[in-house]
């Protein structure tokens, strides 16, 4: 009974959620809460309702760079550009001054600008997680300098915390995967990926605050590095178990060949996605589950969703920790397959069949 | 409009794949060379001492026991040897004593002896002497008997007052 009612409710869900945001998107009413909205980048920073804060948008085309402070500058400086849904409709304006409607900057001739590097919302919040770990880890260095953690224990909750994590990762994470001769090359970079990850997924969590891991463009350059440290490092071992695999019958070399060379760049990709999903699935589902209440205000009216209200605020709360932990598993997931990977390729199999 | 369903959730914007790249390549060199060697190495060199003083302390305490055990070793020995000395000691002055009463009991006998020989001595010369002195009072007895006459009461007189004489003699003597 209860069983059939969760499905009944979760296939409503989908469904209605669905109807929702399409509607929303066909009617484009302001009311309306654009879910896919929420995760995806933007050249503001939204402080509703207290503030929308639009963002310096940089453009480079026919060997020029354009700045301007904000889209809103752009629209009304600019000869050049214009937005991409006022190349057919009449602008907008309020105030005076032309107002953005799809923040996607065209030439007038409605064709694309050659390189659009504006400041979108997910750079501003990747680096503010990059100054923060600059802001925690050279005090701290400066501290180690000062002798204190370095010819003492280390002093105070500050330097306890990040310290156990320092080391976590390079006793945990680097000389378990990579071996005792080459961690300490890694470590480094596994270390700055963990802390610029983990600072990314708790900002998802504050309010206004923005996950950058939630971005594939985040995570792929994120892979992009793991993927290119393991090439760099790679040992003339590891090359030839790719194109050569030794100990195996001949044919079955040749079918290994492309199943490991595939291998070279799924590796980099899953982790590239399963970052970006997991950290935008969370955001997705917190915003699901509240607009069930107004959707069941829509469907039932006010009293039920007032009444079954409780449920969904109980359940985001639920989702919302899942959601803080998955922020911390998620960085220590990444960091764990990139000195994985970088492990396997930088390891001397020769010195471990010695063995 | 566009799609709504996943509109730009998987697009890659170029734009920002540079900024990303660039912020995280500054960073990951930033960091490495003003915040992870210098706390990596302050970890390792912290890590080495602590082992270090740690295999210090066991060695330390190995050479401790070590000490010990030849101290306790050398006090072994000491007092053996000072209870050989003691035993030795005691038998010597066992044996000194035992000399000594040997001694002493030969040096008694020995004045013993001596006082039995000069005692036999002077009995023999005072034996020597009674008999001449008896002799000569016998002769002197009887020469006065001869020289009183008859008188028998008069000569019994004379004996007993001889013998009282002879008692004051003694006595007086």
């Amino acid at each position: 009974m209860m069983k059939q009612l969760l499905r009944f409710l979760l296939l409503n869900l989908v469904l209605v959620t669905g109807v929702a945001v399409v509607s929303n998107a066909e009617s484009g009413d302001e009311n309306r809460i654009d879910l896919i909205g929420k995760v995806v980048d933007h050249h503001y920073l939204d402080f509703k309702p207290l503030a929308t804060v639009e963002l310096p948008r940089l453009i480079y085309d026919n060997g020029r760079i354009h700045a301007y402070r904000s889209t809103t500058s752009l629209l009304n400086k600019s000869k050049l550009f214009t937005d991409a849904g006022y190349i057919d409709a009449e602008p907008v304006v309020q105030n005076g001054l032309i107002k953005p409607a799809t923040y996607q900057i065209v030439r007038t001739d409605g064709t694309s600008p050659q390189f659009d590097f504006s400041i979108t919302s997910h750079l501003v919040f990747f680096w503010i997680a990059a100054f923060l770990t600059f802001l925690i880890f050279i005090p701290l260095s400066l501290k180690y300098r000062k002798g204190i953690g370095r010819n003492s224990e280390p002093k105070g909750a500050f330097q306890n915390i990040f310290e156990t994590l320092v080391v976590f990762i390079r006793d945990e994470i680097a000389l378990q995967n990579i071996g005792s001769h080459k961690y300490m090359t890694f470590t480094p970079y596994l270390l700055t990926v963990f802390f610029f990850i983990l600072f990314m997924n708790f900002f998802g969590l504050m309010p206004w605050g923005v996950s950058s891991t939630a971005d594939i463009t985040i995570t792929a350059v994120l892979a992009l590095f793991t993927f290119a440290t393991t090439q760099i490092f790679a040992t003339k071992d590891h090359w030839k178990h790719v194109f050569w695999f030794p100990g195996v019958p001949i044919p079955i070399k040749f079918i290994l060949m492309p199943v490991e060379l595939i291998g070279l760049f799924t590796k980099p990709f899953a982790l590239c996605i399963r970052l970006f999903a997991n950290m935008a699935s969370g955001k997705i589902l917190i915003m699901a589950i509240l607009g069930t209440i107004f959707i069941f205000s829509d469907l039932f009216g006010p009293g039920v969703a007032y009444g079954t209200s409780w449920v969904w605020v109980f359940l985001t709360l639920f989702v919302y920790l899942i959601k803080a932990l998955v922020g911390f598993i998620q960085a220590y997931v990444f960091t764990i397959l990139s000195a994985l990977f970088i492990g396997l390729a930088v390891a001397d199999h020769s010195e471990e069949h010695a063995h | 409009m566009n799609p709504v369903f996943a509109q730009g959730l998987l697009d890659v914007d170029f734009g920002l794949f540079f900024w990303v790249l660039i912020t995280f390549l500054l960073f990951l060199f930033l960091l490495t060379k003003f915040a992870w060697k210098p706390i990596l190495n302050a970890l390792g060199e912290r890590e080495k001492a602590i082992k270090e003083s740690l295999e210090a302390a066991e060695k330390a305490k190995e050479d401790a026991m070590r000490i010990s055990k030849e101290n306790e070793k050398a006090l072994k020995k000491a007092e053996s040897i000072s209870q050989k000395m003691r035993k030795e000691a005691i038998e010597e002055a066992e044996a000194l004593r035992a000399d000594r009463a040997e001694k002493a009991k030969v040096e008694a006998e020995k004045l013993l002896d001596q006082a039995r020989s000069t005692i036999e001595q002077e009995k023999k010369k005072a034996l020597l002497e009674l008999r001449a002195e008896v002799s000569k009072m016998a002769i002197e007895a009887a020469s006065r008997i001869l020289d009183e006459e008859i008188d028998e009461k008069r000569n019994k007189k004379i004996v007993d007052r001889y013998i009282k004489e002879l008692n004051q003699a003694t006595a007086d003597s």
